[in-house]
């Protein structure tokens, strides 16, 4: 073997914990960006893979004059693609007894032969049998409805048990675990049959030569104009986004918070490996000025270091590759899990394995060619002379360490914390990241509850019963004469925006919520002026939503609402900050004189006697059960303490998550901080002995050292807190808008609990990682110190 | 003892070292004029802090005067960049340190052959047998195989001493060489490198001690910088 080579392979093997040590680094930086690049090449393939593979309709007309349409030769119309007439409409299924939630049924033409929006059959059936529906499959998520099963739908106020034929999936379609939906597919003639509705009366088209929503939008209108001239009127049009699952963001928002986790972990390995290879270059000076002296070029040394990097980039390759193949892999599954499709990209180009490989191979080199290159090109008499670090303390710091404290050994340990400024700038600001992502970690954890919390005290009402048609109080009120559990029942107007009801909401999509004014049953936060009051005049909150949706008129302005034909002036008072979608809310006394003299209502707010959860759920089973008998038109019936539960499930899980993983950066930090200590102990042993040989004591130089580490691990808590709090806001949005949705505000909150856990944690930290090389650094015996090179 | 030939190997012209510190300036080397002739065994004394050792590195190339001209031979070591400095000194100069500096993960046979692989003049298939006749010369052949630290400090002298003849340089250039061992090791490190001057190498050797029962041509005495004496022991 060469000896260039033996030298690499005996100097890795000289201090084996420092070996592994940087193979570990490099490891969990491989790792990190190896994650992220397997599930990014895989998941940026495969969910459009999946959404395309439907032929998703690029717009959807709808009229109920399509009776009048010749569809084959639309069809050929040059911008035309392809067109069907898919029916679809919005009803309800119970889902286990007496827990119903909506169900989204469409009316298909043709199982075998459509083109368009296509599903893919899972069991045997491709098309329901007459009188049956196929199911889509996420929805065994959230319920035990099976094949060959028949739950009761609601279909207006009639109930038929309606038997499911099949399973189907549906790639096109927004997960139905998310919004607690259930898609259901039948042919037209069963449609027809169940719902009562009329059959064609929606048409959804896929357009040639289109490239962006604008093109949509041109092309749309041309065809709006050409069918009203053919005698079509065209009633709306619905332009989903281009070419884009509606969950793409989502699954953009995922792959931007693996791709933050792989780039933490690849920043603070970079930190860990530079830190190492700067302690690996400090102990190998002396080395460096031998070898030039006995005939070594700088290249020739450089050689020897660079291929020290080589092999331990090699090394953590072997690791790391399959391990980022293998959570890349993971980490694609759940999200396809989660956002219902399938992983198409089932094994990886060799260009993949190469670029992860030559990513180990060439990641130490590049994270290290600084200091190698600097470590090797020091001169012969420099290198012999070498004592270690700087020997210097600058007055600046030397005044600076007087005025913090008159003790001797803490001035000493504060001169000797800056003796090497940069080393000590880059551990401070590796630990200071990972306390600022720790902290993190608990300050969303905590917007999270606040946020859960708002929610409980904002809406006080327990069940929340929507129906389709306005009723007159005493029929609204009447199924629910012998509840128990019941305090009181609050009658309002109001609906959740277009896709729950065109009957309350405005022609923008902003849901229109319509309660006295002084209602005890909903108690937002206004951020600007003030809620609803008694004055003469109609007056209007909004949410941010709304507002947003209405261009942010002025609190004190009159805004024209337009709800189906009617115009409605109201004076905007206030805007109130919600987690919700666009709603607008006025009083019911001003609404009915003005719009609505029977007073006629379609939402029942119920407030339980006993708010306990199970009670609660049990009310809500109690109402549906109420309304089975009914002829009621029901959208929703909905527990606050259901949704809140729902949303804490989920985002206790991911805000876990977040914690564990920002505890892991901590972690990781404190290597990089330990291994700083231990390079200082290294260049300084001689000094260790001469400390020594004047008197000290084992115990004095190891409560230095410690002491050296609670100075940097005090420094790190400080800038880490201060990081934390711009940090904290970021991820408060950003977290907000993926686990909530884009509508989601997270608010920036403090964890007190958090910040205590940090600050325990890191000085923990920051005392071990000192503790460790403080307590070999005294077990060199005084005459080895001495003599140490 | 005498020289047996008459061919200058070394000169050193004018050279004067300067460092600088915070404080001052400070003088190491001043206006110094040595010759020195192949084959010639050669003592540099003086007190500690009388420059013996910046002179040795303005000899070896590892520092460079301030002012004034170094020349091996024909080549004047200021002219040459580090790279071509480090390969020329690996052919040209053997260095011997007070503390031995052999690599300490490396065993005995590997130090002398990482010299002969860095500077590349011994042919590859020659090297073995080299590293076994220098062990043999030196009188450590049976210790190769073992690393540094398992060596006493008279037998890592003689390795060092190996390694540095590695390449078969004209010089030898040694600091100190016995300061770190019993008078009786450093005897016998002292008659390898008057050996060697015998075999007709060059041998420059930095001692703080004026032992004239050793036998160099000439002592060349350091004060302050200066030479004061120049002894020929002939």
């Amino acid at each position: 073997m060469r000896m260039k080579l033996k030298k690499t392979f005996s100097d890795l093997l000289v201090s084996p914990g420092r070996t592994l040590l940087v193979v570990f680094a490099l490891v969990l930086g491989i790792w990190g960006v190896g994650t992220v690049f397997v599930s990014y090449f895989v998941l940026a393939n495969d969910l459009n893979a999946n959404y395309q593979s439907t032929n998703p309709s690029q717009v959807v007309f709808h009229s109920n004059q399509f009776e009048k349409l010749n569809l084959q030769q639309f069809t050929e119309k040059p911008e035309v693609e392809t067109a069907e007439l898919r029916d679809f409409s919005l009803q309800r299924i119970e889902i286990s007894p007496n827990d119903w939630i909506p169900l989204w049924l469409y009316g298909v033409e043709d199982f075998e032969k459509f083109k368009l929006a296509r599903i893919f059959p899972e069991t045997e059936k491709r098309a329901p049998d007459a009188g049956t529906i196929l199911i889509e499959r996420d929805c065994k998520h959230i319920t035990k409805i099976d094949v060959g099963d028949s739950p009761r739908v609601r279909i207006d106020g009639n109930m038929l048990n309606v038997k499911v034929s099949g399973i189907c999936f549906d790639p096109a379609q927004a997960p139905a675990t998310q919004d607690a939906f259930i898609y259901a597919y039948t042919d037209k003639s069963s449609y027809k049959k169940m719902t009562g509705l009329p059959n064609n009366q929606r048409l959804i088209v896929r357009l040639n030569n289109v490239h962006s929503d604008e093109d949509v939008k041109k092309v749309s209108d041309i065809l709006v104009k050409e069918l009203n001239t053919n005698g079509i009127t065209i009633s709306s049009v619905e332009i989903p986004k281009f070419n884009q699952h509606p969950h793409q963001w989502q699954l953009d928002t995922l792959i931007f918070l693996v791709g933050s986790i792989g780039m933490l972990a690849f920043i603070m390995g970079a930190v860990l490996v530079s830190q190492l290879m700067r302690s690996v270059m400090a102990s190998q000076v002396r080395q460096i000025g031998i070898l030039k002296a006995i005939g070594g070029s700088q290249y020739q040394v450089f050689q020897i270091y660079i291929a020290m990097l080589l092999l331990m980039g090699f090394s953590a390759g072997i690791i790391a590759i399959p391990l980022s193949v293998a959570s890349g892999y993971a980490f694609s599954y759940f999200v396809a899990w989660k956002l219902n499709f399938n992983i198409l990209t089932t094994s990886l180009p060799v260009f993949v394995y190469v670029m992860l490989f030559a990513a180990s191979l060439l990641l130490p080199v590049l994270l290290s060619f600084g200091i190698v290159l600097k470590g090797t090109s020091i001169s012969v008499r420099q290198a012999l002379a070498d004592y270690g670090i700087s020997q210097k303390v600058s007055l600046r710091e030397f005044k600076f360490s007087k005025r913090i404290s008159d003790s001797s050994s803490f001035i000493l340990a504060i001169r000797n914390s800056l003796r090497n400024s940069r080393r000590l700038a880059v551990t401070i600001m590796a630990m200071a990241l990972g306390v600022a992502i720790f902290s993190t970690g608990f300050n969303v954890r905590q917007s999270l509850w606040n946020l859960l919390s708002n929610l409980k005290s904002e809406l006080r009402y327990d069940v929340q019963v929507v129906l389709g048609d306005q009723v007159s109080r005493e029929a609204a009120l009447r199924p629910f004469s012998s509840l128990q559990n019941v305090k009181k029942i609050e009658m309002w107007n109001g609906g959740r925006g277009q896709i729950q009801s065109n009957l309350l909401s405005t022609n923008k999509g902003a849901g229109i919520v319509v309660l006295p004014y002084n209602s005890e049953l909903l108690k937002l936060k206004i951020i600007n002026g003030s809620w609803l009051s008694s004055s003469g005049e109609l007056e209007i909150v909004m949410n941010q939503q709304a507002c947003d949706l209405y261009n942010h008129p002025a609190v004190g302005s009159y805004v024209i609402l337009m709800i189906g034909e009617k115009n409605i002036k109201g004076k905007l008072v206030g805007i109130a900050e919600q987690f919700e979608k666009p709603k607008i809310y006025m009083d019911i006394e001003k609404y009915d004189s003005l719009f609505n003299p029977d007073h006629l209502i379609n939402s029942l707010m119920f407030v339980a006697g006993d708010h306990t959860y199970e009670k609660v759920v049990e009310l809500k089973r109690e109402i549906e059960k109420s309304i089975a008998p009914t002829d009621f038109k029901v959208l929703y019936v909905m527990s606050q303490a259901e949704r809140v539960k729902i949303i804490y499930d989920h985002l206790n899980i991911i805000l876990t998550t977040i914690v564990l993983l920002s505890f892991l950066v901590l972690v990781v930090s404190a290597i990089g901080m330990a291994s700083a200590t231990g390079i200082n102990i290294l260049e300084r042993t001689r000094e260790i002995g001469v400390m020594r040989a004047i008197g000290a004591a084992p115990k004095v130089i190891y409560s230095l050292f410690v002491m050296e580490g609670m100075v940097v691990s005090i420094s790190s808590i400080l800038l880490g807190l201060l990081l934390a709090y711009p940090l904290s806001q970021l991820a408060a949005i950003f977290f907000g808008n993926l686990m909530l949705g884009k509508e989601a505000i997270l608010q920036y909150a403090f964890s007190p609990s958090g910040f205590l856990i940090t600050l325990l944690i890191t000085l923990l930290f920051g005392w071990l990682a000192s503790r460790i090389p403080a307590k070999s650094a005294v077990q060199i015996p005084t005459h080895k110190a001495l003599s140490y090179e | 003892m005498t020289i047996e030939t008459n061919e200058l190997i070394l000169s050193l012209q004018d050279v004067t070292k300067e460092f600088l510190s915070q404080e001052r300036k400070f003088t190491a080397l001043k206006n110094i004029n040595l010759f020195v002739q192949k084959g010639e065994y050669l003592a540099i004394t003086g007190k500690s802090g009388s420059g013996k050792s910046t002179l040795l590195n303005m000899i070896t190339g590892i520092d460079h005067p301030t002012s004034g001209s170094i020349k091996v031979r024909d080549v004047t070591i200021g002219q040459l960049n580090e790279s071509k400095l480090a390969k020329w000194r690996g052919k040209n100069i053997g260095i011997v340190f007070q503390f031995f500096q052999l690599i300490p993960t490396l065993t005995i046979r590997e130090n002398i052959l990482l010299a002969m692989e860095f500077v590349d003049v011994i042919p590859n298939p020659d090297r073995l047998k080299r590293v076994q006749d220098l062990l043999t010369q030196v009188g450590i052949a049976d210790q190769a195989d073992k690393m540094p630290a398992s060596l006493s400090g008279g037998e890592q002298q003689r390795a060092a001493i190996a390694r540095a003849l590695a390449n078969n340089p004209e010089i030898i250039v040694a600091d100190e060489p016995t300061g770190n061992l019993d008078s009786k090791t450093a005897d016998s490190i002292n008659s390898i490198f008057s050996s060697l001057a015998r075999s007709g190498k060059t041998v420059i050797v930095v001692t703080h001690e004026r032992n004239t029962a050793l036998k160099y041509h000439r002592i060349v005495n350091l004060v302050d910088g200066e030479i004061e004496v120049q002894n020929s022991q002939n």
